[in-house]
């Protein structure tokens, strides 16, 4: 185990590596000279002279003065040890840049999650128990048309139906503009602008209905079941005690999987919500021309995928001994 | 059942089916029995072929951008006269969406897209003898010489000027956001949003003017004594009249970019810039002319024996001048719309009648972007679809095929493209790759980045599919027979499992359309003016546009839902089709 494990991270690592000096080139390729952008505002104020000294010392701070190869490794050295590099937009460190988006993706995302699961689960076990009924079917052309529509699709759908027809939530943000909430109320304000982002998430529930359908229906078709059936079972025992579990197997893997996914903001739902976490950043960063933000968040997004990866292997072993590892 | 006992068709069982007819046959025919699937195909097939073969007749150019038509709803109310108003008209009038006539009781009608202000008519209005329509005002002349304006009210453009009080009027006219009236000394009055009209009244200050004409961006006046004055500021292309037209001129007129004259021997003088080819006035005309009037890129005459003559711009069937205007007594243009009024009043009009799913921001033609929009989505879905299942199926091959270390590292290499994020990933190349490429370049490159970021579901399922059927007789026999091995993987083995690959691709192809989509809402995918059904959609998120113009989200929406939601039910029920043991666990 634990050398599989090892050889995982070591696998991690190689591939992280790679990546990022793939990102690095690629971003080393964009126009603009973000020693230039620092310097910018005191062209004014200072003589020409002065200004290029200014503009040698900033490329130095940078290190832009260097070969790429060391500008490549520094960098990735930097990022090693915490330091994400500065923000041409918000001129702060990255590092300090990215605390309150994480907050509000990981708030947005444990809510979700929450309501996925506790929806998602018992809908796909009653969809599985209750196969080929009128309710089946119903349920799986629902998710069907869930899965097939985008996000900003639905978003758009639900803000008109439930923010501007009936104004019930609103349509974007994650504060009363203009209320000086605290303690409780504050929460709850919170809260309430979260409903629509949630609610529009949930639009994608079908996924999880369908793979815990798969799963429970994979398990019922077992020779354990029969047998469990044979000897007379309640049918709630045989559902739940001998082939749920065992459909859980697949189901942990997908839970785990997402509790790393917590980390990682959905773009389009943040954007269209101005939901300010981790996806709204990576967005605005890239539109405002900021790459050192974007670039800091898209290796976030990458170690999150990988990670993600390991996880979820790592719990189909622990879960069910049955599987091997290599 | 309702209608008689339905007919017991034998089923039989898959082993049974199978021994009994092909396999390519079973599929058919337990597709053709999935009602979903079948509907699903036909509604695509629908969306498709609506796509790709009207734009063939219904060609627009996608540069295409006209302010005064942004913002309007679907439906095809602009040339919608009124009944009481069709045989009983004196003069009809016509703004960018809407149009406004006179009976001949000086009764006023309005028609077409109104706003709420040009819905407010003045009261007490009397006989109305004269009115002239701008962008979204209108302003009209009783025959007791009272002049009323209501419609656009900012800008002071709702408010007769005093300096008017008590001076009769000779001439009215509205452009875009300004009024202009011409008193009875030959003298002009202009008021309204001064900015966004070039036009300067000292200009003509020392001259005796008889009429003026106006379009979105300037005007021109005409002086009693049969002279035509530019009323620009700034140089314009309609500057150079013509000396030898000068003290001769009866009628003029003024579209976009260039102006027309007609003569006192009837004929038409066109000078500016000759766009739309409209210098090229009809032979049949000249020496006839008795009045002119003008559209944004066309023109209008009418001849002394009532016949109606139009050339120039015919984008929107402006310049096609119906059976029915015969023996017209008067006409009236603008923007795209026309009419004809014969002696007894009788109404005939033609040009722009609406739009079917409306404009957007830029006077874009919905319909015709959603055609658009739809090739490109599709077309963008198609190929990333090819290149993932290029890419799929020579990995997964290989690695099934030969097994082993070569398998270890292709299926690797698959883990790691399939566990990066692929939206950020895929945003992330289209800001940096995207900014330096052209338009057709920047498609050209989100195909490959979904193509390239994709292929990992497909190249696992072909390896599976491999694994399971190279040692099936058939390929120990290839392999005998002394077959190469890629021939063996790609000829022999591929399509033995090409079913399952396109069942694939049908359910790939729909996840690539919502891809790019979702690229192109967030302005990372298909650049404007090129349409896209995602790209349709960025700039549909303010507030305003979701509850006012809802044509402009809910169209592009519905079509694009539409087409994943039917492909989809279509490669469901293909997966089942081709694979009926999966619909038995």
């Amino acid at each position: 185990m634990a050398k599989y494990i090892l050889k995982r991270m070591g696998y991690i690592v190689i591939v992280f590596f790679l990546l990022s000096f793939l990102l690095f080139g690629i971003f080393k390729m964009v126009p603009g000279d973000p020693a230039r952008l620092m310097v910018e505002g005191q062209k004014m104020s200072v003589s020409p002279e002065q200004y290029e000294i200014l503009y040698q010392q900033a490329r130095e701070r940078l290190g832009l003065d260097k070969p790429l190869p060391i500008q490549y490794l520094s960098w990735l050295s930097n990022i090693l040890r915490g330091d994400l590099g500065y923000s041409s937009v918000y001129r702060i460190p990255v590092k300090d840049l990215i605390g309150p988006p994480m907050r509000n993706t990981i708030a947005l995302n444990v809510v979700y999650y929450i309501f996925l699961f506790l929806i998602g689960i018992p809908l796909g076990i009653k969809c599985a128990v209750k196969k080929d009924t009128l309710f089946d079917t119903s349920v799986q052309i629902a998710t069907m048309i869930g899965i097939s529509i985008p996000f900003f699709i639905s978003a758009l759908v639900f803000i008109f139906l439930f923010a501007i027809v009936i104004p019930i939530f609103p349509i974007s943000g994650m504060v009363t503009t203009g209320a000086e909430y605290t303690g409780v109320r504050a929460f709850i304000d919170y809260m309430y602008h979260m409903a629509l982002p949630v609610i529009v998430s949930l639009t994608g529930i079908g996924g999880l209905i369908r793979y815990v359908r798969g799963s429970l229906l994979d398990a019922l078709s077992m020779d354990y079941v029969r047998t469990a059936r044979a000897k007379g079972l309640k049918e709630k025992t045989v559902i739940y005690k001998h082939a749920f579990r065992n459909a859980l197997i697949p189901i942990t893997g997908w839970i785990v999987g997402s509790i790393v996914a917590i980390f990682g903001g959905a773009v389009i739902i943040e954007t269209l919500f101005s939901w300010k976490g981790v996806g709204k950043l990576l967005i605005d960063s890239l539109n405002q021309h900021d790459y050192t933000v974007a670039l800091s968040m898209q290796m976030f997004y990458i170690l999150l995928g990988l990670a993600s990866n390991l996880i979820t292997d790592l719990c189909y072993c622990i879960v069910d001994p049955r599987i091997k590892l290599n | 059942m309702l209608f008689g006992k339905k007919k017991e068709k034998a089923k039989l069982s898959v082993l049974e089916e199978e021994q009994m007819q092909s396999p390519f046959r079973t599929i058919i025919k337990n597709l053709l029995e999935n009602k979903l699937a079948m509907g699903g195909l036909i509604v695509f097939v629908s969306i498709f072929a609506m796509c790709f073969i009207l734009p063939i007749w219904f060609h627009q150019n996608l540069n295409y951008q006209d302010p005064t038509q942004k913002n309007i709803g679907p439906g095809f109310s602009f040339l919608a006269v009124p009944a009481e108003l069709k045989n009983n008209a004196e003069m009809i009038a016509f703004g960018p969406t809407f149009g406004v006539g006179v009976d001949k009781d000086g009764y006023i009608y309005e028609w077409g897209k109104l706003t709420d202000n040009l819905k407010k008519l003045p009261s007490n209005m009397g006989k109305v003898q004269d009115i002239a329509v701008g962008q979204d005002h209108v302003l009209a002349l009783n025959e007791e010489g009272q002049l009323f304006t209501w419609g656009y009210n900012r800008m002071q453009l709702n408010k007769i000027p005093q300096e008017l009080k008590g001076k009769k009027v000779r001439d009215i006219e509205a452009g875009f956001q300004v009024s202009i009236v011409v008193t009875d000394t030959g003298k002009i009055v202009f008021w309204g949003n001064e900015n966004a009209v070039d036009i300067y009244p000292p200009k003509v200050a020392n001259e005796d003017v008889k009429e003026v004409k106006s379009n979105i961006q300037t005007g021109i006046a005409l002086t009693t004594d049969g002279r035509v004055i530019p009323l620009a500021k700034k140089e314009t292309a309609i500057d150079k009249v013509p000396e030898e037209i000068q003290g001769k001129v009866e009628k003029i007129a003024l579209t976009d970019k260039s102006a027309a004259a007609v003569l006192k021997d009837g004929t038409v003088t066109v000078w500016g810039n000759n766009h739309e080819d409209i210098f090229n006035v009809p032979e049949e005309v000249q020496g006839h002319v008795v009045d002119i009037s003008a559209g944004r890129n066309h023109l209008v005459v009418l001849t002394d024996d009532g016949k109606v003559v139009s050339w120039g711009g015919n984008e929107n069937n402006q310049a096609k001048v119906p059976g029915g205007a015969a023996n017209a007594s008067k006409i009236a243009s603008a923007y795209y719309q026309n009419c004809a009024i014969d002696e007894n009043g009788k109404v005939t009009t033609w040009g722009l009648k609406g739009y079917l799913l409306g404009t957007d921001n830029l006077g874009r033609n919905m319909f015709y972007r959603i055609l658009k929009g739809g090739q490109m989505t599709m077309t963008v879905g198609f190929i990333a679809v090819i290149i993932q299942f290029v890419i799929g199926i020579f990995v997964g091959g290989i690695a099934g095929y030969y097994g082993g270390k070569v398998d270890m590292l292709l299926m690797r290499l698959a883990e790691v493209v399939g566990s990066l994020p692929f939206i950020p990933l895929a945003l992330i190349l289209s800001a940096l790759i995207g900014n330096k490429v052209s338009d057709v370049g920047r498609i050209i490159m989100i195909m490959i980045i979904l193509g390239v970021l994709g292929w990992t579901g497909i190249a696992n399922m072909v390896r599976a599919q491999v694994l399971a059927e190279r040692e099936k007789e058939f390929v120990v026999a290839a392999k005998a027979l002394g077959v190469k091995e890629r021939n063996i993987i790609f000829r022999h083995i591929v399509p033995n499992v090409m079913t399952i690959i396109i069942v694939s691709a049908t359910i790939s192809f729909a996840t690539c359309m919502l891809t790019e989509s979702g690229l192109s809402f967030l302005g990372f995918g298909v650049a404007e003016p090129i349409p896209s059904w995602g790209n349709m959609l960025n700039n549909c998120r303010a507030s305003e546009v979701i509850s006012q113009y809802w044509w402009r989200w809910v169209f592009p929406s519905i079509s694009l839902g539409l087409c994943t939601v039917s492909i989809n039910l279509f490669g469901d029920g293909l997966r089942k089709a081709v694979d009926p043991k999966a619909n038995e666990r």
